[in-house]
């Protein structure tokens, strides 16, 4: 036993010699792309759907970042960079896509990644007698084709402007041509092995030696380690059982300020969490009854209570200024007036006030922002009673897209049209406060479809003056996401949607 | 055993020597204690406390105790003095209504469904099995999941989980004492059942009733906490103490006092009324071979 040991650390020995002489040979350029070493142990929250096209929580899509590759990818400022293609052309008139996909790209079990393996993924995600979640946003898609061995080519019935960005969402990982066992199988062609995955413990994969993306990835071994409760992961993160901890609440976040030896990552999204008015019934019908809640609520003031000042204040609308050009500061919501709420609440035929039960799922920070809006709300006359619920009780018997009154969560997306798309069109599958506007309809279908992108500013302009002033949503700010890593580690960028960040970066110190 | 007529100031009497031997000894003094204090704060409840228990006051969040704020402040800066002292009355409402319901029940039942015996008692008392089979706490999750989460669920989950205990405590009392001679007299007499029950076997059974009782409540008070706690009972912003843990187990490193203080509530009270249990099985003998 002991002589082991000291065999191996002589071993050991004898390689770090190795190592620094060929350092000094190659140079330190070689050395920063040189074979990956150490161990990345990462905390997250247990995966419970591992299939690419049901997979949606940051774990879930974390664990196929790291196992699969996308055809393209986004980057930490929203802009589209190569993965498995490493170049497109779009033609003239915006309908055809052709991809090359990367030549040395193979499977985990050494065959190679082909045109054939993404027109398998696309034509399986898109398959509307599937009936996957996938199959509303590739329903433009017309066809599909392997062009060449590593050539695809898409083609589109309508203009879509955001097509590249589609391509690259979360579900959408390259999978090999003929995989039925989604979720029990892992043989991806992405930047790390599956060696071995207890449901519930861990995961544990190993650096893929023949990944075709140079200098990937950084550590030899990764840990995904999973907790069902947030303040044990930053306990065991202070305690280095963990390296790496992401989508902290505000609070441990602030916990962690001034710990030696962890880093702390801030990092804005145009994630938020809607309060929400049905608008297709009373008490919502009524534009006084909207207006009295826009009225009501002091933005700022929610901000600082609930994110503990680390959000962004909103305008009650979906485009944050994360979206740069698309963005309108000058839409704003009236400014807040109990007093005159109250007024337009007794002319909407509510003298003693409204009534009101406010349901939120029990997750983040959705609990606390029921409260304070609870306090707002009632110096304007609104009587909320607060029902918190499982996640699993308000999403899943779809109760969030029948009550009245409720506080949703939704997550950072890199561009603006899925939010009007899938929340505020009429009739659209999520729309959750039964929103319907002839104007708005037009405006979101057209910013959706122009390849002109000084009408779709225009265009989503509008948009953010109508729902700042009449729409029924009150969207108070965008949260940032927040994560913290062991000193040491290096090339970890932190990405608004926390799944989607780049693990195969990561250098071990 | 039988002591029909007792006159007031006898009983009087009575209450006194009771409490002067609870004081007799140090744990149940100290268990005496902390339940009449934590009594006093609930029954004086708004009086007690200088601020709203939700009142949220946003100049004044997260501020460690001072003469201001004597537990501190939380992160939506609601004074934790006044939220636990506001729980402390909720707990006992909620948990004290609930182990009544259960004792008031429980000993009816236990009474009658024991004496008559024969199929009333084989019915109530597989039943009551049945439902002891399952650990209270599941029992109460299964409750609450279909009745939706609120204060009369939770006292309908209290009284459902310690019915059955309390029937229980009441057969063991009541199969001893229906073979009595005095109960045997009453009946040639052909005294009613419920002359019978109320006047011959139910003093009998009061002293082991008045220590389960104490039992249940404390067991109450942890049940729910624990609703709480797991974000079925008592909703936010209601300061339950059990909820109030919950929320604050987030802000442990920065702001302590929040989770600190509605904890060592929580235990305080629970070791309190266990000592106190403890002390009234002492002075009314129960469960001690004459």
């Amino acid at each position: 036993m002991v002589t082991t040991i000291v065999r191996n650390v002589r071993r050991t020995r004898v390689r770090l010699v190795l190592t620094a002489l060929m350092s000094l040979l190659v140079g330190g350029g070689v050395l920063a792309q040189s074979a990956p070493h150490g161990t990345l142990k990462v905390g997250m929250e247990s995966p419970a759907k591992l299939d690419p096209a049901y997979a949606s929580s940051d774990s879930e899509i974390a664990v196929l970042n790291a196992v699969y590759d996308y055809l393209v990818d986004v980057d930490a400022n929203n802009n589209i960079q190569p993965r498995l293609a490493t170049s497109w052309q779009v033609s003239q008139d915006g309908l055809t896509y052709t991809f090359e996909l990367a030549k040395n790209a193979t499977w985990h079990d050494g065959s190679s990644v082909t045109a054939q393996d993404v027109v398998y993924t696309f034509d399986r995600l898109r398959d509307p007698a599937l009936k996957l979640p996938t199959s509303d946003l590739y329903s433009d898609i017309a066809s599909v084709r392997a062009t060449g061995t590593h050539q695809v080519t898409f083609t589109l019935k309508n203009t879509n402007p955001f097509f590249l960005y589609d391509l690259s969402d979360n579900h959408a990982v390259i999978v090999k041509k003929g995989t039925t066992q989604f979720g029990k199988t892992f043989d991806g062609s992405g930047p790390f092995v599956v060696q071995s995955y207890s449901p519930g413990d861990r995961m544990v994969l190993t650096a893929n030696p023949h990944y075709f993306i140079a200098g990937k990835p950084g550590v030899a071994k990764l840990e995904l380690i999973f907790f069902s409760d947030q303040a044990a992961e930053v306990a065991a993160l202070r305690g280095g059982q963990i390296d790496v901890a992401m989508r902290l609440p505000s609070s441990l976040y602030q916990s962690l300020a001034n710990v030696k030896g962890i880093t702390r990552f801030d990092v804005p999204t145009n994630g938020f969490n809607v309060l929400r008015l049905r608008s297709d019934r009373k008490p919502g019908s009524d534009p006084r009854v909207i207006e009295a809640l826009k009225l009501a609520v002091d933005r700022k003031a929610v901000t600082e209570a609930v994110t503990q000042g680390l959000g962004v204040v909103g305008n009650d609308t979906p485009i944050g200024p994360l979206y740069k050009k698309y963005y309108d500061a000058s839409a704003v919501p009236p400014k807040t007036d109990p007093a005159k709420a109250k007024q337009l609440l007794k002319e909407a035929g509510y003298p003693n006030g409204l009534k009101l039960d406010l349901y939120t799922p029990n997750t983040g920070d959705r609990p606390d922002l029921a409260v304070v809006l609870k306090q707002q709300l009632a110096k304007a006359g609104f009587d909320i009673h607060v029902i918190v619920e499982p996640e699993s009780v308000y999403y899943g018997d779809n109760k969030w897209l029948q009550v009245d009154f409720g506080i949703t969560g939704w997550g950072s997306r890199p561009y603006p049209q899925f939010y009007l798309n899938v929340m505020l069109e009429c009739g659209a599958k999520w729309n959750e406060s039964h929103y319907c506007n002839q104007t708005f309809d037009q405006l979101a279908k057209e910013a959706g479809k122009t390849l002109d992108s000084q009408k779709r500013i225009e265009d989503y302009h509008k948009i953010q003056q109508m729902l700042a002033t009449s729409g029924p949503i009150v969207i108070p700010y965008f949260f940032p996401q927040l994560g913290a890593i062991r000193t040491g580690f290096t090339d970890f960028q932190l990405k608004a949607f926390a799944g989607r960040t780049d693990l195969a970066a990561v250098h071990a110190p | 055993m039988a002591s029909p007529a007792v006159s007031a100031p006898a009983r009087r009497r009575g209450w006194v020597r009771g409490l002067r031997s609870l004081y007799a000894r140090p744990s149940s003094a100290l268990g005496t204690t902390l339940v009449a204090i934590f009594l006093a704060l609930a029954v004086l409840g708004p009086l007690a406390t200088p601020y709203g228990a939700t009142e949220q006051v946003y100049t004044e969040r997260s501020q460690p105790p001072s003469l201001r704020h004597l537990f501190g402040t939380d992160h939506l800066g609601r004074d934790v003095f006044s939220r636990v002292v506001a729980g402390d009355r909720d707990i006992f409402l909620l948990a004290g209504s609930g182990t009544l319901i259960a004792v008031v029940v429980g000993t009816l039942l236990g009474l009658l469904a024991t004496y008559r015996g024969g199929w009333l008692e084989e019915v109530t008392y597989r039943f009551f099995d049945s439902l002891l089979a399952v650990p209270a706490l599941l029992l109460a999750l299964l409750l609450l999941g279909s009745l939706g989460p609120s204060r009369t669920s939770v006292l309908a989950v209290i009284a459902v989980a310690y019915t059955p205990i309390v029937a229980r405590v009441v057969r063991s009392v009541v199969l001893d004492t229906k073979t009595k001679e005095y109960v045997l007299a009453a009946r040639m007499q052909g005294e009613s059942t419920a002359f019978i029950l109320g006047r011959e076997i139910l003093p009998s059974v009061l002293p082991a009733l008045a220590v389960e009782s104490a039992l249940r409540f404390s067991y109450s008070i942890f049940l729910v906490a624990s609703l709480g706690f797991l974000g079925v009972g008592v909703q936010p912003p209601n300061p339950d103490w059990g909820l109030m843990v919950s929320e604050a187990r987030d802000f442990v490193y920065i702001t302590p006092w929040t989770l600190t203080f509605p904890a060592l509530a929580i235990s305080l009270l629970v070791i309190g009324v266990n000592l106190l249990a403890d002390g009234l099985k002492r002075v009314l003998q129960v469960g001690v071979e004459p």
